[in-house]
């Protein structure tokens, strides 16, 4: 096992090598590539599958910000996203607003509700924050489920009407492939600045070792709330994408199990690197598609396969591995950490 | 001579007991100044009662005349303090230049907004982190290094990369936790010579450490702390005479009152 | 006024289930020091064991099923011990915890396989009877159950307090190295420990059942989410405290829904937990003092 571990180590090695190599070249291929995909690929149900990737990808990356370059533990994306669309939802079906104003107000909603859960963060630490977020993520799914007044209860929104831009009616998956698609681009920009400036190197201080950080005057608590405001802003504003695309919202689309599967591919991915959320999501979405004709056990060979990816490679597939969160192949260093962490 | 470092009356106790107990200081600006003690003195809780890790049980803080007893660390570190860490807290996954630069925190001002626009203020303090740290790497010698992981480092260099990382902050006062602890006979003496230079650039320093050679070399001033209390303060000198400290770091007895030892050295 | 105070009767009820859930929850963070996302999927594991001991072996005993919940939770233990911990002790705390996810994820979906997703209405094992003491009325199935609950706990802390396993796995609930200096296998009691956490929870799962006369595969994650907000309450690690978190949580629940619809019912938990964790961080464990 250690040495297909090892395998896959070094197969890592010589990508990222390549990607290095050949950066701007690959970038630009990879971003022609996706604009044209649209025009050699017209089915919907393929197209569909390239949203979700872009969507969940987004989502896996603004989660990133906080799990993986600042170091906490969220797991209630799925309430993030639950209020992010329902307010797109309702805005444009009750008040008519467009959706590209829309887009900016959900991200900023769903900030506020990140800053108000990320307030405890400051005293609160590891598990009790995780089981915060998740309970927020429950309480928001439930009263969505039962404010009828606002959210349509148990019959949701229906008709979420469709953006336009010049006259254009974006209606089909292949249209919102090219929001995603800006979005995703957007978000990878925006965050790649963040990260490698002096807030990232902040939030990723506080990471790797928070007594040490605040000795160098890093306000932890102010850091990790930036990290909650920045991640939830992108989930919100991906929401408010996402509730014109599939155009009826109920609160079963914001369960847990959409919280796991973003997580999943989070970690699948790799925690605290830009690529790794969106290899994540191109992974899985990949595989449940594959793996729809087995049915039932779909999501048995799904969960096996997050078990195979924390045994072999648990910083993930392109995980960071200068962090502390490259775990198992530096037992040592990452032991001494652990115990400091229980002492605390 | 001002006085940068006070420390009035300050306590710490857990629970019952009295780790730190009623222990003033003064530092002046410009002195190498030495705490040391037997194991379990309390030297370490005094230096996070000072760094602001914790808060007092009683008595106060204050640096350059500015009372700090409570502040959180970062705040104090803001005001002028840094330090290093009896078990060296590094980010040891990270590169040397890459601690280095988040040293430099308090210096840049970067906001959000500035990171997004990719505005000039992210571009000057990228800059300055930049070219900074490795004006600081080279002033320490380690400018070699700035590349290497600081966790793959051997043990003396890595105490090194933190002070380092600590002159980032461009302290008044430098606090030293333990910096010779594992070192060997020839690193502590250029350990030694490193914190006289840097005093030399106009740092002031304390040094908490074991070690009673390394510390008469390199300290102006010494307080010896026992059981959580001060029972000795003065230069190098008047502490090794001194007949209580003799007597916590040997006993009591005719080798500790030194009369064996000094027969036998002449 | 009756109505409230059958609630109250109910959330007690309810509440010492909980409070069962959540002392194997809190052993099992204890002595094993993760949290752990798999507990639903134990709770019905240890209710369909008993449903199908019932079907196969044709005895509808209430020992059977207590024994064949707790005999096949404890395999499961045993099984997410090797999966999700063993190898972990030492790698940052994220990854047991994703395991554990993937873990309640496989058997949720494994159970939706092998016993069908559909609702099972389970075998009727007790002759229900009301009793009537002046205004509470109380059934027979809450009397077994409450007497369930407290008889296993004070096993348990028989077990904690008198026996020599009980002091291993208290050791190394304090303090792993230090125990291990001593000389106690942690692993090992690390196994044990969440073992019986899980067995624990495998009989919760069949007082559920019995009481719900129903089950079925996804009903364990509410359970397994009550489990953790109770032992959350009592700060994670203590075993009375999580017993106290359990029955709060059933009685607010009972208690709130009489003032709001029932489909509220699952946030009362929640919501409290979050009020609760913003006042008191450490749950309603005293802090404790000395050297963080």
């Amino acid at each position: 096992m250690n040495h297909v571990g090892k395998k896959m180590a070094e197969l890592s090695m010589t990508v990222r090598e390549f990607y290095e190599k050949y950066k701007k070249i690959i970038l630009a291929a990879g971003v022609i590539l996706c604009i044209l995909l649209p025009f050699f690929i017209q089915s919907g149900y393929m197209n569909g599958i390239f949203c979700r990737i872009l969507f969940y990808g987004t989502m896996a990356g603004a989660l990133n910000v906080i799990n993986g370059y600042s170091g906490q533990m969220c797991l209630g994306v799925a309430g993030f996203f639950a209020i992010g669309s329902y307010t797109e939802a309702i805005l444009s079906t009750r008040f008519g607003l467009s959706m590209w104003a829309c887009i900016l107000l959900s991200g900023v909603i769903s900030m506020l509700f990140g800053v108000i859960l990320a307030l405890p963060a400051k005293r609160l630490s590891g598990i009790y924050l995780s089981i915060i977020t998740l309970g927020f993520s429950e309480v928001i799914r439930v009263v969505c489920l039962n404010w009828t007044g606002l959210t349509g209860g148990t019959s949701g929104i229906k008709d979420i009407p469709a953006p336009t831009l010049f006259g254009f009616v974006f209606s089909r998956p292949r249209h919102y492939f090219y929001i995603f698609l800006v979005l995703g681009i957007l978000f990878l920009i925006c965050t790649k600045r963040v990260v490698n400036s002096r807030i990232g190197r902040a939030w990723m201080s506080v990471r790797e070792d928070e007594l040490a950080a605040r000795s160098l005057g890093v306000e932890s608590g102010i850091y990790k709330i930036t990290a909650f405001m920045y991640g939830t802003f992108w989930i919100g504003v991906i929401g408010a994408v996402y509730a014109p695309y599939v155009s009826f919202i109920d609160s079963t689309l914001f369960s847990l199990d959409t919280g796991w599967n973003v997580l999943a591919m989070l970690i699948i991915g790799g925690q605290g690197t830009l690529a790794g959320p969106m290899v994540g999501s191109v992974v899985i979405n990949a595989l449940t598609e594959v793996l729809r004709s087995f049915g039932d056990w779909r999501m048995v060979i799904y969960a096996l396969l997050i078990l195979v990816v924390m045994w072999v490679r648990p910083q993930g597939i392109a995980g960071a591995s200068n962090s502390v969160l490259a775990g198992v192949k530096r037992k040592k260093e990452s032991g001494e950490k652990t115990g400091e962490e229980a002492e605390q | 001579m001002s006085v940068l470092l006070e420390a009035k009356n300050v306590s710490k106790h857990f629970g019952g007991l009295k780790a730190v107990n009623d222990v003033s200081m003064n530092i002046n600006k410009g002195e190498i100044f030495g705490i040391i003690g037997p194991n379990g003195a309390g030297k370490t809780t005094f230096f996070n009662v000072c760094s602001g890790i914790y808060a007092p049980t009683s008595g106060g803080i204050a640096l350059e005349g500015k009372d700090i007893s409570g502040f959180a660390p970062e705040k104090i570190a803001r005001l002028g303090m840094a330090r290093t860490f009896q078990n060296i807290q590094l980010f040891k996954y990270m590169t040397v230049l890459e601690n280095v630069k988040i040293g430099f925190h308090i210096k840049t001002k970067t906001k959000m907004f500035d990171a997004l626009l990719k505005t000039k203020k992210y571009r000057e303090d990228e800059k300055l982190a930049d070219e900074k740290g490795m004006q600081l790497l080279e002033y320490l010698g380690l400018e070699k290094l700035a590349a290497t992981r600081a966790g793959n480092l051997a043990y003396g260099m890595q105490r090194k990369v933190e002070i380092a990382r600590a002159l980032a902050t461009d302290p008044h006062i430098l606090l030293l936790d333990e910096p010779a602890a594992g070192m060997n006979p020839n690193e502590t003496v250029s350990l030694s010579e490193f914190i006289k230079k840097i005093n030399g650039d106009g740092y002031t320093v304390a040094v908490i450490e074991h070690d009673m050679k390394f510390v008469m070399r390199t300290c102006h001033r010494i307080m010896v702390l026992n059981f959580g209390e001060k029972i000795c303060e003065g230069t190098p000198e008047t502490v090794q005479q001194d007949k209580l400290v003799n007597e916590a770091y040997f006993g009591e007895g005719r080798i500790a009152r030194g009369e064996v030892m000094a027969d036998g050295n002449a | 006024m009756e109505y409230f105070i059958s609630q109250i009767v109910n959330g007690i009820c309810q509440g010492s289930i909980y409070a069962l859930m959540a002392i194997g929850y809190s052993v099992i963070v204890g002595v094993v020091g993760f949290a752990t996302f798999t507990h639903g999927e134990v709770i019905i594991m240890g209710a369909f064991a008993a449903y199908y001991a019932f079907q196969f072996i044709g005895s509808i005993h209430f020992a059977l099923g207590i024994v064949a919940a707790f005999a096949a939770s404890w395999l499961v233990g045993i099984f997410v011990y090797k999966i999700c911990y063993e190898h972990f002790f030492e790698a940052p705390r994220h990854i047991a915890l994703i395991c554990t996810i993937a873990i309640s994820i496989l058997l949720k979906n494994l159970m939706q396989i092998v016993f069908g997703a559909a609702r099972k209405p389970m075998i009727n094992i007790i002759k229900n009877k009301i009793y009537t003491f002046g205004m509470i009325q109380i059934t027979k199935v809450q009397i077994i159950i409450m007497l369930t609950v407290v008889l296993l706990s004070v096993l348990l802390l028989l077990v904690f307090k008198k026996t020599r396993w009980g002091v291993s796995l208290r050791a190394i609930s304090q303090d792993k190295s230090g125990a291990a200096i001593i000389g106690v296998n942690v692993k090992r009691n690390a196994l044990l420990g969440n073992c019986i956490g899980s067995g624990l929870a495998g009989v919760a799962g069949f007082l559920i059942a019995i009481s719900y006369a129903i089950l079925y595969p996804s009903m364990g994650s509410t359970f397994g989410m009550k489990a953790l907000t109770a032992s959350v309450l009592g700060g994670l690690t203590s075993i009375p405290l999580a017993a106290i978190g359990g029955l709060i949580i059933g009685l607010i629940e009972n208690i709130g829904i009489t003032f709001t619809s029932a489909t509220y019912r699952d946030i009362f938990a929640f919501a409290f937990l979050m009020i609760m964790l913003l006042i008191r961080p450490q749950g309603f464990a005293s802090k404790k003092g000395g050297r963080p």
